[in-house]
């Protein structure tokens, strides 16, 4: 989507007839960050300036709204996206080992992407199969039970190049 | 009116009004820390809660209406018991490092946990430590103060305008911020400090230099623009070292905008005059009183003598002068010189605002009422940016937009008025009479009026007449909006129920001119309403009151030369006195200024700092400056106010009226008001206000005209704007405004840019007719094609050197080319 284009009155439908301009512009927020994000991957900031510009509303607001939900990113992200589980389960089982091999083998931190953009590193609070703990996630795809052997496995199917 | 009971007192409050504003408008005091006045209830705090006869829950009474018959307890145990827990969970992260807080000693969180707080919380946390964020020039924020209270955050937005501020991330990481976590870049008017009830934002430019209890403060008035806001002075072992605004303090309320918050210091510039100066050969030398005073009255008695002796000496007044120093000048040259040759700059502003709404409505006075926008239907600003100029005025109207007025906005700049406008009407620079002939066209085709009203009206058939060549379709041509644009603005305006019509006039803006007030003044009429739908402020801090003390050229018995006369004609005088102004870095067509200044037998310039024009003068004399003296300004309302005297003077500075009353008695003439209640008392005897009331209408049709057509050669229009850091030009004095805008850099869209080969924030060299300067350029999308936009304060800029004026008021828009230097 071409912010410039980006039809305030048809995406917030409705409900648009019964609040003010503000609070349309506002309420057209998060469906636009979802869209923008969508096609770049995260929120790039001139293109916040550009909605900005086009919403006439303040950049520091449309930040303030987007920086509260953790689903949108202000920096490139990694082709894949790993999750490590750091919920209690997993915690037990060793949910602490898991994340620190994979941030030596690929030398970055939690929250950070590699420099070639084909991984990003995240913990996540229980994805909801305790049962399998410790568990990670690669974008949908859930791997549990993560002993020596599995974070081979895991570490090769990060590397593994997308078909 | 509804009744309720608070702590035991009947009190009476508007309905819609919260429990919390009800108690302060009657004397109770509820403590609060995220509620103003200003902006909407957040309800965040808690600290305000009370107690309500039948209810259970205690309830923040800055977001409970108060209702009819409630009562209310604002100070029970339990009440302050919850407080205190309140206060405790803020505590929790907050570093308690008051010792090295700017804050301490005026902070309202201290103050509560000092009255409410126990001496140990029950939590141990650990403290934020988060280091102050000094990037930004002017404002500094140390986030692990913030109480999250957002006052900064909703002032910044809902208030001011601007947004630069928001809650960044969610929980206990929240922080406010900019966007991005970048450095501050906004208006830098400085209210968020204002507002902070912590230390969270604090006054960069006053850290660490004094705490404030050791502080003694003072009132007076600023001295920037015509708005007169009330500048609340923090002064120390003789030195002023904040400004800030007091709740509810003088005209503007306590708000203030970012030249009367951090500009002060421009009194404390380098090149202050600290003895008189004569000129020996080539040279200035510094002299003492006595010398100086002496070499004037003979040199001026010696003109004096000649045949026609006084027609050939003139003065120039000053806006940035008390009334008092004006007219002491006055009587100086009607008294001793013997000649009505008086004028000041606001020739170029706001005498032809009076000149004319004279002509239309008979007035012998004009003032704004800065309140006016409030409770309007519609508002229509022409080619100014009111939120610069008149920053308290401009907040005023941001507010009647809020609350439901149609702000229409023909401008051929983005500003802060367009952007929160409900129309932009995009027109052409200097296009605004051809705008507004285009509007009263279609009022008149569609019969938008009282036709039996205005036909009745001096003027109306031939005004009726001149509309013909300004149809929808040649407005289009001419301002670039289109038909259906003008006549959306045209019904808008006709079908409202109230209405104002705003801009400014003044010598450092160059698209409008005194037929603009005229063309503005027949769509009033037209309309049916008068001079009172016509805000029009006055420039500067007494501009007004320099026009009242009769410093123009018709304040005496025969019309004295004006202006232009004295400034653009050589030979037309022979000896010119300046007090407070400089004609050189202020007015347009430089280098014609100094040939005629050079051609003069004698040149006295009196100021407190050493200009460009002071450069050429052959007496200096040193004034005292704003703060230096005891006065009176009178402001675009006309309401006149004290300034003090807060500081000593710099060197052997003198307050502007003193250094004329010694020198009219080295001239032998001793003047009956030698002091400043003297001349007070005299000033009421003579200058009679004549209160603004007529009956009078006249139209008075005015054509479009431009000024210079662009051409090969010169292929751009040179527009010259104000902007927000900066008031005349005294204010580029000032090192803490400087911070932010210290040069005049000339703004160019992109695709002129392109054309002309020129890159964002390279150097460019700028040619007109006139001359040719070097400036920083800014390619910008807030202006349009075929233009460049300058703003006229900095003197080393030199944009005078580039412009001209219009000695008979038409648009003096100059054009220029670029080239990439
Ligand atoms: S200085 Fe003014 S514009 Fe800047 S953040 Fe503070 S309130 Fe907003
Ligand atoms: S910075 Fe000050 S005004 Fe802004 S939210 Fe924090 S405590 Fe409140
Ligand atoms: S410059 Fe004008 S608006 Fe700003 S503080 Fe001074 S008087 Fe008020
Ligand atoms: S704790 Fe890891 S899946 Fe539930
Ligand atoms: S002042 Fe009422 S909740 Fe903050």
């Amino acid at each position: 989507m071409r912010v410039e284009d980006l039809d305030v009155n048809e995406m917030i439908g409705d409900v648009g007839k019964i609040i003010c301009e503000h609070d349309r512009k506002k309420g057209v927020l998060i469906h636009a960050f979802q869209k923008i994000q969508q096609d770049y991957g995260y929120l790039p900031g001139e293109v916040l300036m550009t909605l900005s510009k086009k919403l006439s509303l303040p950049l520091a607001e449309i930040y303030s709204v987007a920086s509260f939900y953790k689903q949108f990113h202000f920096s490139p992200r990694g082709k894949k996206v790993v999750r490590v589980c750091m919920g209690t389960a997993c915690h037990v089982r060793g949910a602490k080992n898991v994340l620190n091999a994979l941030e030596d083998e690929f030398g970055i931190k939690q929250g950070e992407t590699t420099d070639d953009l084909a991984m990003t590193l995240e913990t996540v609070g229980c994805v909801g199969c305790c049962g399998l703990a410790p568990v990670a996630t690669i974008n949908e795809d859930v791997v549990g039970d993560i002993g020596k052997k599995k974070l081979e496995l895991l570490v090769k199917a990060i590397k593994e190049e997308e078909k | 009116m509804i009744e309720l009971t608070i702590n035991g007192k009947k009190v009476k409050t508007e309905k819609g009004k919260t429990i919390l504003q009800a108690a302060l408008s009657n004397g109770i005091k509820i403590p609060n820390l995220c509620y103003d006045k200003r902006v909407v209830p957040f309800g965040g705090c808690r600290v305000c809660v009370v107690e309500i006869e039948g209810q259970r829950k205690l309830e923040a009474s800055c977001a409970t209406l108060a209702g009819d018959g409630m009562v209310v307890l604002t100070d029970t145990p339990k009440v302050r018991r919850a407080r205190q827990a309140v206060l405790e969970f803020m505590l929790v992260h907050h570093p308690l490092d008051c010792p090295v807080c700017d804050k301490a000693g005026e902070c309202d969180l201290q103050e509560l946990v000092y009255e409410y707080g126990k001496p140990d919380g029950r939590f141990v946390r650990e403290k934020k430590h988060s280091p102050p964020d000094t990037k930004g020039p002017l404002v500094e924020l140390t986030a692990n103060r913030c109480i999250l209270c957002g006052k900064c955050v909703r002032l910044c937005s809902e208030y001011q305008g601007r947004g630069a501020l928001g809650f960044i991330g969610r929980g206990f990481s929240t922080v406010v911020q900019p966007a991005f976590g970048e450095a501050i870049e906004c208006d830098y008017c400085g209210q968020c400090i204002d507002i902070c009830p912590t230390g969270a934002l604090l006054n960069k430019s006053f850290k660490y230099k004094a705490r404030p209890w050791s502080l003694e403060e003072k009132d007076t008035i600023c001295p920037f623009c015509s708005c007169g806001c009330t500048l609340t002075l923090g002064i120390r072992e003789g030195k002023i070292l904040r400004s800030r605004g007091k709740e509810d303090l003088g005209v503007s309320g306590g708000n203030l905008c970012g030249r009367g918050r951090f500009g002060f210091d421009y009194i404390y510039s380098e090149n202050r005059l600290k003895t008189p100066f004569i000129r020996k050969e080539a040279n200035l030398e510094p002299s003492t009183w006595d010398e100086a005073l002496a070499y004037i009255s003979d040199r001026l008695k010696y003109i004096l003598s000649n045949a026609n002796g006084s027609e050939s000496v003139g003065a120039i007044g000053s806006h940035r002068c008390t009334n008092e120093d004006n007219f002491m000048l006055r009587k100086f040259m009607q008294n001793v010189v013997g000649s009505d040759n008086m004028d000041s700059s606001s020739a170029l502003g706001f005498s032809r605002v009076r000149k004319a709404l004279n002509m239309v409505f008979g007035l012998k006075d004009h003032t704004i009422d800065m309140k006016s926008p409030i409770g309007k239907d519609v508002i229509l600003i022409i080619e100014s940016d009111l939120s610069v100029t008149h920053p308290v005025f401009g907040l005023n109207i941001l507010k009647a937009k809020r609350e439901g007025a149609k702000l229409i906005v023909a401008d051929s700049k983005e500003t802060k008025l367009t952007k929160h406008s409900t129309q932009w009407s995009r027109i052409k620079q200097g296009t605004g009479v051809a705008f507004l002939n285009g509007i009263m066209k279609v009022i008149v085709d569609k019969g938008l009026f009282n036709r039996e009203v205005a036909s009745g009206i001096t003027g109306f058939s031939e005004l009726e007449k001149s509309l013909e060549a300004y149809s929808p379709e040649k407005v289009t041509e001419i301002t670039g909006i289109s038909s259906e644009e003008l006549i959306g603005a045209a019904e808008t305006l006709a079908k409202a129920k109230s209405r104002i019509l705003s801009f400014t006039l003044s010598p450092s803006e160059n698209t409008k001119c005194i037929d603009t007030i005229l063309a503005a003044s027949n769509l009033v009429i037209l309309l049916g309403e008068g001079p009172e739908s016509l805000q029009i402020p006055a420039e500067y801090a007494n501009t007004y009151g320099a026009y009242s003390m009769g410093i123009r050229p018709d304040a005496g018995k025969s019309e004295g030369k004006n202006l232009f006369d004295m400034l653009y004609v050589s030979g037309s005088i022979n000896a010119l006195y300046i007090m407070g102004e400089d004609p050189v870095s202020v007015l347009p067509y430089k280098s014609r200024i100094i040939k005629t200044l050079k051609s003069l037998e004698l040149l006295i310039v009196q100021d407190i700092a050493l200009t460009e024009t002071a450069k050429l003068a052959h007496v200096i004399l040193p004034a005292s400056s704003w703060a230096e003296k005891d006065g009176t300004f009178t402001n675009a309302e006309g309401v006149t106010q004290r300034v003090y005297k807060l500081i000593d003077s710099t060197g052997e500075a003198l307050p502007d009226w003193q250094i004329l009353r010694n020198l009219s008695s080295a001239m032998g003439t001793d003047m009956a008001a030698g002091t400043l209640e003297g001349l007070s008392n005299e000033i009421k005897k003579t200058i009679r206000s004549e209160k603004a009331t007529s009956n009078k209408r006249t139209f008075h049709p005015v054509l479009y005209s431009r000024g210079e057509e662009p051409d090969n050669e010169y292929p751009l229009s040179l527009v010259t704007r104000d902007i927000l850091q900066h008031s005349g030009t005294m204010s580029t004095r000032s090192k803490t405004l400087n911070l932010v805008s210290s040069e005049a850099i000339i703004e160019m869209n992109e695709r002129d840019a392109k054309r002309f080969g020129i890159s964002d924030n390279s150097h460019v060299k700028v040619i007109s007719r006139r001359g040719a300067v070097y400036l920083r350029a800014a390619v910008s999308d807030e202006v349009p094609d075929g233009a460049v936009y300058v703003p006229a304060h900095f003197p080393h800029s030199g944009i005078s050197t580039l412009t001209s004026p219009s000695i008979h008021g038409g648009i003096a828009m100059e054009t220029v080319r670029v080239e990439a230097a």
